[in-house]
């Protein structure tokens, strides 16, 4: 009888490969993609333990539920295999082990179940979900049985065979699962993690965060049905085990809007699979009506189809999701390649958002304005423009510089630059628009228009870096230009004037007592990874400053990102206004910005207590107040 | 832009002063469409004090030197009363076609004429064609009109081809349109039919010159005055002269050629479906308005398109295109009526273009009050049922 | 119903970049509805209107032209090979002299009905019949029945463009198209030079009135000044000041005449 507990490991084993293999034919219907597997494969442990249990950590139970039932569930299984050894199966002792190892599973599974029942949070979902617990018990529990009966050399036939029968049954039943069911992720997440599509974001240093360039002479522009994206995507997808967390972070569901990640990925995953399992999780805020669900591998967004476009426009490319995702699964790239289907091939485009398209195609700028007409905000303030020689700085100014209010902040900075007397220079009418918007709009061939014509200006004039206030430009010029082959050093305004200070080229004063609370922009904070230069340039100014519950690279989006503003998908509140209430319950009488779309978006919001500044303008006002 | 030509001649003849033996003349009261012109003479005159026999002024008196010039100031209506400036024989006509829209002479219509009396010179006439009676045209600046039929319903290549047959019969030098939807149609029609050259959007003119703006408005065209002009709105002023007799001219009525349009219906703006961007009339709510079927009743009422503030909007108690404002619509309507709405700056800047602005509010410093033309500090939820009552009052009455 | 799509090769009003004027990607949109359809683009170069395939087209027929040359016999003889029944166009080609009149000679060549300023198109309800909605000022509409052939100018208050989608400016095609019409260079060389802004006269201003007449006039202060504001008036005494005040502005026709 000793080797009952083996050969059901075994028999779940071959199941599981079974399962996983019938699964996998799924993923290799979509498109090739590069991996390096030897990299990945050595990486796997650190990605696992370091990366994944980096984010799982934020919520203590779900980690350490997950750090006992898994370690516990992996630990006993293999060593009731190694039963198969002769030696090994006569020893009591090593069946102590054994039913040790199976203990800490059946208490893991107790800590499952005691999550999900008797009522689940709202952010889990239910369904075939609600069966694993079970599962773990029976597979638990029984493995526990068997090994103490051998442990202890009870000799009893039946209660030997009952043991190993629960064990069975729930073992059998996990291994099954692993198909479609919860324990899809356990398999998928692994092979993820070896084949992840950006295998440099588990590098450390700086997130990556700039989307792949689309090759515009592709038979078929952006994702039209699942079969377009590559099958390591395909495979991502199924390594969700739907805990909701990106619905929880998600700017757009908060504000009831028609997207909830979640549901997204796993109308991905059913728009390709013939028997995939009813979703069971929170459906689509508002959802709007969509055809019933079609046959799989049919195009997914469309009135007709299987995602409302609504959904897809709601988004705000805030990455919020992506940094919660524990499974490391992108769900940015997967709404960007639908839109780039949507945008380039079919022009199905939200109203707004295709006048400003139209404007960034005809004018290079995504209001239509002169583009020099940009340094107009200086009103008269030197304003030194690019010429021959090489300058130090070359000051980025982005499309804020149109808005009046933001003029205000350009001028403090500029004023403040030429207090520290940095070389610096503006291109003047030779900026374009980064391109951007256009490109989280899916409009690729716009945005790598602008982007060639602006990587040649630059290669035109001489400077050593580059600083700019608006981090959809710095994440652009640093990160999605070098795309193009372009390199440039780019910092952000805030590091840049905190260097100024450090350096003793400005001189705050204290702005004696009043609060302030830093809202991070997503574009700096998520994708670049700054959050410490505004928090230490604002420390400098003598203020009291506050945490907003969701800070720093956890931050909540303003909802001015991904061109959430141009398509203006209504919901029940506005984005804005959720993080203006967020930022009211810390006290702060200054909400403290450090981006254009950030300043728009908040200062748009009627009714707020707190006033609306950009770090330049408060280290302004500083300095001022220190001469 | 040119000013219209002086006639120093015709001026001094207006100001000479009748019944005397030798011509004298009141040149002073030539300004009186201007600001009055000083008179040193005159106000010295006025600040002597009487008495003594030598010369004594009074400087403090600005009050009798100021009523010296008063009446200048405020009856210029006494200078001689303009007269009718005849042209008996004159060598030739420059035609104007006005839109007459409404039956009326618009402002840009009466640009026209000035317009025309630059490119009719001393020697020339101008003519109104024009479908209807009226005795506008004269102070307008025509010295002729001539009935040119309007054809029934709507068949604008018979109206074009009145006019090319006009132009004929009266060896017309030109003929100015106004640049407007139906101006600038008729022009092209008249344009391809005589197979005339047409010189349109003309935004200067001279005698000898007009100029356009060609290539999206990035060169300008100069030539000598085609036969067919369109005029841009505002490119100069209207005419301002002494009144013309706007003789009438007989023409002979000109047979239509059968027209390709079957049939024509006109369909009246309805203010509830018309975009508000294109809205004559929006009637607007904000946050102190709660009741939005008496809203609606009230918007119907006065045939107002309704429209909301953001706040509303968002709050999903109006839909999102009735949105007015910066980030939603910027009007150009004649009357925006706004039924407890504060102004936010956005709000403002939506509402820019109106002519016209009454604030319903209780609050008396609100953005809104400042703007108004009328401003009424009350509840708006009040005044919603009061308009309706009224209007229905009216109804009955009139029934 | 056979449609042509008159295109021209317009520039952006501020860039002065190559752009589809939006009046012709609106005309793009109406003529979708009504049959097959095909663009047609007499000038010198033919990629000046590839963003029309962008907009709906797939086809395009080029007619090659010198620059400078007027366009309207090659677009005669075009049209006139092809018999369309409908012949949509922008107001203004852009680009050229914008004098408007390409439409209306062409109109007169092909014998057809101009209709200017169209939002909405749709066959009639008998055969060599065309159903068309033309905008008049103020949301007002006319609708009108027409026999074919038409030309037909669209309004800007036509619905709006399709989108821009790049994937299908590459699958479009851009056919050149011979056809035999005089080549004529344009009339009558006009002297030009570089556009200046001048000042337009300010509506409103009295005529002759001083300076601070007209600055008053232009910014809309002259009504603030003399507003009439009613403190907590009875409703029914604020609901009349209102009435008189929109009859007066002329917005709220009188009080019907009894009988």
């Amino acid at each position: 009888m000793t080797y009952a507990l083996p050969a059901l490991v075994f028999v779940m084993v071959a199941l599981a490969t079974v399962q996983t293999l019938r699964r996998a034919a799924w993923w290799r219907l979509g498109a090739a993609a590069p991996v390096a597997w030897g990299a990945g494969l050595l990486a796997l442990p650190k990605r696992y333990l370091v990366d994944v249990h980096h984010v799982v950590a934020r919520d203590a139970y779900a980690s350490r539920m997950h750090a006992v039932v898994a370690g516990g569930l992996l630990a006993a299984t293999l060593l009731a295999a190694l039963a198969a050894l002769p030696p090994l199966g006569g020893s009591r002792i090593y069946w102590a082990a054994v039913a040790l190892a199976f203990g800490v599973t059946a208490a893991g599974a107790v800590l499952v179940g005691a999550r999900r029942y008797p009522k689940r949070p709202k952010r889990l979902s239910g369904g075939g979900f609600q069966i694993l617990p079970v599962l773990l018990l029976a597979y638990a529990f029984g493995g526990l049985a068997a090994a103490l009966l051998l442990a202890f050399g009870v000799a009893s036939a039946p209660a030997l065979v009952a043991a190993v029968a629960l064990a069975a049954g729930g073992g059998l039943g996990l291994a099954y699962e692993v198909r479609s069911g919860p324990m899809r992720h356990a398999v998928a997440g692994a092979l993820h993690l070896i084949a992840h599509p950006r295998p440099r974001r588990f590098d450390g240093g700086a997130p990556d965060a700039a989307l792949v360039a689309l090759d515009l002479d592709a038979p078929r522009l952006g994702v039209e049905t699942p079969a377009d994206l590559a099958w390591n995507r395909l495979l991502s997808f199924d390594a969700c085990i739907q805990c909701g967390r990106c619905e929880s972070a998600c700017p757009a569901f908060a504000a009831g809007q028609p997207l909830n990640p979640k549901r997204l990925i796993q109308d991905l995953v059913a728009a390709a699979t013939a028997d995939e399992r009813a979703y069971a999780g929170s459906p689509y805020p508002n959802a709007r009506d969509v055809a019933a669900p079609t046959e799989p591998l049919f195009r997914v967004i469309g009135e007709g189809a299987r995602i409302h476009p609504d959904t897809l426009w709601s988004c705000t490319t805030c990455r919020a999701c992506v940094e919660e995702c524990p499974m490391m699964i992108e769900h940015v790239d997967a709404i960007v390649s639908l839109r780039r289907h949507q945008t380039l091939e079919l022009g199905a485009v939200p109203a707004k958002a295709a006048a400003t398209l139209d404007n960034l195609r005809a004018a290079e700028e995504l209001g239509g304005r002169p583009l020099a007409a940009r340094v107009d905000f200086a009103a008269g303030a030197p304003l030194p423009v690019i010429g021959e020689r090489e300058v130090d700085v070359l000051l980025w100014l982005g499309e804020g510089a149109y808005d009046l209010r933001y003029g205000r902040t350009l001028r403090a900075l500029v004023k403040l630059l030429n207090m520290a007397k940095v070389d610096f220079a503006v291109l003047g009418a030779e900026e374009r628009d980064t391109g951007d918007l256009a490109r989280r709009l899916g409009d690729e061939a716009t945005y790598q228009t602008l982007a060639r014509a602006n990587v040649a200006t630059l290669a035109r004039h001489r400077f050593k870096r580059i600083v700019t206030s608006d981090p959809h430009a710095l994440h652009a010029l640093r990160n999605e230009y070098r795309a193009f082959g372009a390199t440039y050093e780019v910092v952000h305004h805030t590091a840049f004037l905190l260097e100024l200070v450090e350096q003793g080229r400005l001189a705050p004063g204290a702005l004696g007592g009043a609060s302030v609370t830093y809202h991070d922009p997503c574009y700096l904070g998520r994708y670049n990874g700054e959050t410490e230069a505004p928090r230490k340039l604002l420390d400098r100014l003598g203020l009291d400053r506050v945490e907003m519950a969701r800070h720093g690279r956890r931050s909540m989006c303003c909802g001015g990102g991904g061109g959430a503003p141009v398509s203006d998908i209504p919901g029940d509140a506005r984005i804005p206004d959720l993080r203006m209430a967020q930022a009211a319950e810390t006290g702060a009488g200054i909400v403290a910005v450090a981006c254009p779309t950030c300043t728009a978006m908040l200062e748009g919001v009627t009714g707020r207590t707190a006033e609306v500044k950009d770090i330049a303008e408060l280290l302004l006002a500083s300095v001022e107040a220190g001469r | 832009m040119t000013r219209a030509r002086r006639d120093p001649r015709s001026e001094r003849a207006a100001a000479a002063r009748p019944g005397l033996t030798r011509p004298r003349f009141e040149l002073f009261a030539r300004e009186s469409g201007r600001r009055p012109r000083r008179n040193p003479r005159s106000e010295t005159l006025a600040q002597q004090v009487e008495g003594p026999s030598r010369l004594r002024l009074d400087r403090a008196q600005t009050g009798r030197a100021a009523a010296a010039l008063a009446p200048e100031r405020a009856e210029p209506a006494a200078a001689p009363a303009p007269t009718t400036i005849v042209v008996e024989a004159p060598a030739f006509l420059v035609a104007v076609v006005p839109d007459l829209a409404g039956g009326r002479l618009s402002l840009h219509d009466r640009q026209l004429f000035d317009a025309a009396r630059t490119l009719a010179g001393a020697d020339g006439g101008v003519i109104a064609l024009v479908g209807t009676e009226g005795a506008e045209f004269g102070p307008a600046g025509a010295d002729r009109t001539a009935r040119v039929a309007a054809p029934e319903g709507y068949d604008p290549d018979a109206r074009a081809a009145a006019i090319a047959a006009a132009m004929a019969a009266l060896d017309l030098r030109h003929v100015i349109f106004p640049e407007t939807p139906d101006g600038g149609d008729l022009a092209r029609r008249v344009a391809v039919l005589a197979g005339e050259p047409l010189f349109a959007d003309v935004e200067m003119v001279a005698a000898a010159t007009l100029m356009r703006p060609a290539r999206g408005r990035r060169v300008e065209q100069r030539a000598a005055p085609a036969r067919l002009i369109t005029l841009a709105a505002d490119a100069v002023a209207p005419y301002a002269g002494a009144p013309r007799e706007a003789r009438d001219e007989p023409l002979d009525t000109f047979a239509a050629p059968a027209s390709a349009i079957l049939s024509a219906e006109r369909i009246p703006a309805d203010p509830a479906r018309t975009p508000l961007g294109l809205a004559d009339f929006v009637v607007s709510a904000g946050a102190g308005v709660t009741d939005f079927d008496a809203f609606r009743a009230t918007a119907a009422a006065l045939g107002g398109t309704p429209g909301a503030s953001r706040v509303l909007c968002d709050a999903g108690l109006m839909p999102r295109e009735a949105q007015v404002g910066a980030s939603g619509t910027v009007l150009s309507a004649t009357c925006y009526l706004a039924l407890g709405i504060a102004g936010a700056p956005q709000h403002l800047q939506g509402i820019a273009g109106c002519d016209h602005v009454v604030a319903v509010n209780t609050d008396l410093h609100a953005a809104m009050v400042e703007r108004a033309g009328l401003a009424i500090v009350q509840d708006a939820q009040a005044v919603m049922p009061a308009l309706i009552a009224e209007l229905a009052r009216e109804r009955e009455a009139s029934a | 119903m056979k449609v042509v799509v008159l295109l021209s090769a317009g520039r952006h009003p501020v860039s002065g970049l190559g752009a589809l004027p939006r009046l012709e990607a609106q005309a793009i949109r109406l003529g979708a509805a009504l049959g097959p359809m095909r663009g047609l683009h007499a000038g010198p170069d033919a990629e000046a209107v590839a963003e029309a395939l962008g907009r709906g087209l797939s086809e395009i027929d080029h007619v090659a032209l010198g620059a400078g040359a007027d366009p309207v016999p090659a677009l005669a003889a075009a049209l006139r090979a092809a018999a369309p029944d409908v012949v949509l166009a922008g107001r203004r080609g852009q680009g050229g002299d914008e004098t408007g009149l390409v439409p209306y000679a062409l109109a007169r060549a092909l014998g057809a009905t101009l209709i200017p300023d169209v939002i909405a198109a749709r066959p009639g309800s008998e055969p060599g019949v065309i159903e068309v909605e033309q905008a008049l000022p103020k949301g007002a509409a006319r609708r009108l029945v027409v026999r074919s052939p038409v030309v037909l100018t669209v309004h800007s208050a036509a619905p709006e463009p399709r989108p821009y989608a790049f994937g299908q400016v590459r699958r479009g095609r851009i056919e050149p198209l011979a056809v035999s019409a005089p080549e004529e260079p344009a009339a009558v060389a006009i002297a030009e030079k570089p556009y200046r802004a001048r000042p337009k006269m300010m509506r409103g201003a009295p005529a002759g009135g001083s300076a601070a007449d007209r600055l008053k006039a232009a910014t809309g202060g002259g009504e603030a000044v003399q507003a009439d504001v009613m403190v907590s008036p009875e409703p029914r005494e604020a609901a009349r000041a209102i009435l008189a005040y929109l009859r007066q502005v002329g917005v709220l026709p009188p009080p019907a005449r009894a009988g």
